[in-house]
């Protein structure tokens, strides 16, 4: 096998990896699942900070 | 799983109390491969934002913020059931706006005090309010026109159903009304909170629709005059917009705006620029006519969520300023000529063709396609898509710079929604029983927005002409930002019992009928 042809391959490869990870991402709806897990440290980070609440 | 529109039961999607849905929708190869990629550049644009360290500590210095967790699960809320061009043409709508907000964010937290603190740029920047035609920033190319309400809580809410609960407490605790509208209360309660950017040269406020925005604006003005050192102009628009003799003091309103603008900028106004988002803002227009047009004939197109989060969008808040909405105009004008061409339907079978009416419930704007989905109602405009038509001079002339003070002036009293909740009975209740007529719609689904004193005192006279006409007249109560008082499946209720008690019918996706999303984001 050629160079160009084993490097085309490889290229092909991981642009296949890099679509079955996202599209299973997308499809299970895993980004949206994590971010989800996220939010409530947020909103317990946000009670702490020190404001000047006021009118 | 299905290609064919309407053959999934899209309810099964929703996890039981859950914050987010189970799966994305499999809507054949070729459609689900589109919003594949579209979800693929909404993750860049994301990914684009957080590069910025600066954004990336105003994540963790307002509280607003995660609520853009949520930004695709807005999307997927959208498409939900869509196909085809109506895909399209959602994507075509909904990455643009997402773009538009990444970028206002950006700009917030460059010239914020307490983020990026870029003075130089902070100096061209002129706060907005939320709910504001920006018609006086046309002619002002140089500086940034920018609303730090629009995200804080306008988009909050379209994300996240919760978002404004904690500044509507907020403001409520320092003593400010609790039957007030939740909207500019949580604007309030947002500046209470010290949860606003501080930059900007200047603010313009307008007395956007009621009491409860002139007592918002009247708290974050103070905060921002007396405190940040930031003046605030108060743009007075007459209320009775559609008399003639308030049009030279509404005229007056835009002169002295503008004059504000130039002092404290020390920029000044561009007539070439002015007129080059005149026509744009004109070409929107067309486009918008062209959409209506459509939705008058038994084949509508762009109609729903995707007429009315996007008018409001490029109507008030672009105004002509940013080119890239005309490019967007083009292509969906064009994808829903290609889809009436073909005599395209959005759902499996449309059964009545509404005409939403009142404030829509904002915690709850997907409810357009889920009234499309579960009993195929179509909702073929909206109170808020209906707004000016007039035609804006486009041509730089002496005679008509004097006019295009007049055009800003009824840009601003047509605002949404104050064009029609103030005016008068006839912009209010007459035109909609004429938009009944001109769309061939059998019934009317009207908002009852709890906290609009505006719109409550006309119940009965409501009531009275639906039955003259032999209209369906759905009322839908809720209380706009605050899902509290009542909850989407509430706001689904109402529909669900009318539709089974008085139509007598069943829904077309039953699994839609009664959702437990009450914690969903």
């Amino acid at each position: 096998m050629s160079k160009p042809v084993k490097i085309l391959l490889k290229l092909l490869l991981v642009a296949l990896g890099l679509f079955a990870v996202t599209f299973t991402v997308y499809i299970l709806n895993l980004d949206m699942k994590l971010t989800a897990a996220i939010e409530p440290f947020l909103q317990k980070h946000y009670d702490t900070i020190e404001r000047n609440r006021h009118l | 799983m299905a290609k064919e529109i309407g053959a999934d039961r899209l309810g099964d999607l929703y996890i039981d109390g859950g914050k987010v849905r189970r799966r994305r929708e499999w809507r054949g190869l070729a459609d689900t491969m589109y919003d594949y990629s579209r979800w693929l550049g909404i993750m860049a644009t994301l990914g684009k934002f957080v590069m910025k360290p600066r954004n990336v500590k105003a994540m963790f210095r307002y509280r607003w913020m995660a609520n853009y967790l949520a930004v695709p699960m807005m999307v997927d809320r959208h498409t939900q059931g869509l196909r085809g061009e109506y895909l399209r043409i959602c994507h075509e709508e909904q990455d643009l706006v997402i773009k538009d907000v990444a970028k206002l964010l950006d700009s917030l937290f460059r010239g914020d005090r307490r983020i990026g603190n870029d003075t130089e740029f902070s100096k061209k920047v002129v706060l907005v309010d939320e709910n504001e035609m920006t018609a006086v920033m046309m002619g002002f190319p140089t500086l940034k026109c920018l609303s730090r309400e629009t995200p804080s809580t306008y988009v909050s809410v379209l994300l996240n159903q919760h978002a404004a609960e904690h500044y509507i407490d907020v403001a409520q605790e320092f003593g400010l009304a609790g039957d007030v509208c939740p909207m500019p209360e949580a604007e309030a309660g947002v500046s209470i909170d010290d949860d606003a950017p501080v930059l900007g040269a200047c603010a313009i406020q307008c007395n956007t629709t009621c009491d409860g925005s002139l007592l918002g604006n009247g708290v974050i003005s103070r905060r921002l005059e007396k405190e940040d050192g930031i003046p605030v102009f108060q743009l007075a628009a007459p209320l009775r917009h559609r008399e003639d003799d308030v049009q030279e003091y509404a005229a007056q309103e835009i002169r002295n705006a503008i004059a504000f603008i130039e002092k404290h900028t020390g920029v000044k106004w561009d007539w070439k620029a002015y007129f080059e988002c005149a026509r744009r803002v004109n070409y929107a227009t067309r486009c918008r006519q062209e959409w209506l047009e459509m939705n008058r004939t038994p084949w509508p197109q762009v109609f729903g969520s995707n007429l009315a989060l996007y008018t409001e969008t490029n109507y008030m808040a672009i105004c002509g300023k940013v080119p890239e909405f005309e490019r967007a105009d083009r292509r969906i004008t064009k994808l829903a000529r290609q889809a009436y061409e073909k005599r395209k339907m959005a759902a499996k079978e449309y059964r009545h063709r509404a005409i939403v009416w009142g404030v829509q419930s904002h915690f709850y704007m997907d409810f357009l396609v889920w009234l499309l989905n579960c009993w195929g109602i179509v909702p073929l405009t909206d109170m808020l898509s209906m707004v000016s038509t007039r035609e804006l001079k486009e041509e730089d002339t002496p005679e008509n710079r004097e006019t295009a003070i007049y055009d800003m002036a009824w840009l601003t009293e047509n605002m949404i929604m104050r064009n029609r909740t103030h005016g008068g009975y006839r912009v209010l209740l007459d035109e909609l029983w004429e938009f009944t007529q001109q769309f061939n719609a059998d019934m009317v689904i009207l908002w009852e927005h709890m906290s609009c004193k505006a719109l409550t005192g006309m119940h009965g006279m409501f009531e009275d002409r639906a039955r003259d006409l032999g209209i369906h007249l759905v009322w839908v109560d809720h209380d706009l930002f605050d899902p509290r008082i009542i909850s989407r499946q509430g706001v689904r209720d109402q529909i669900n019992n009318y539709m089974r008690t008085v139509m007598r019918e069943e829904p077309l996706d039953p699994s839609l009928e009664v959702l437990h999303d009450e914690e969903s984001w």
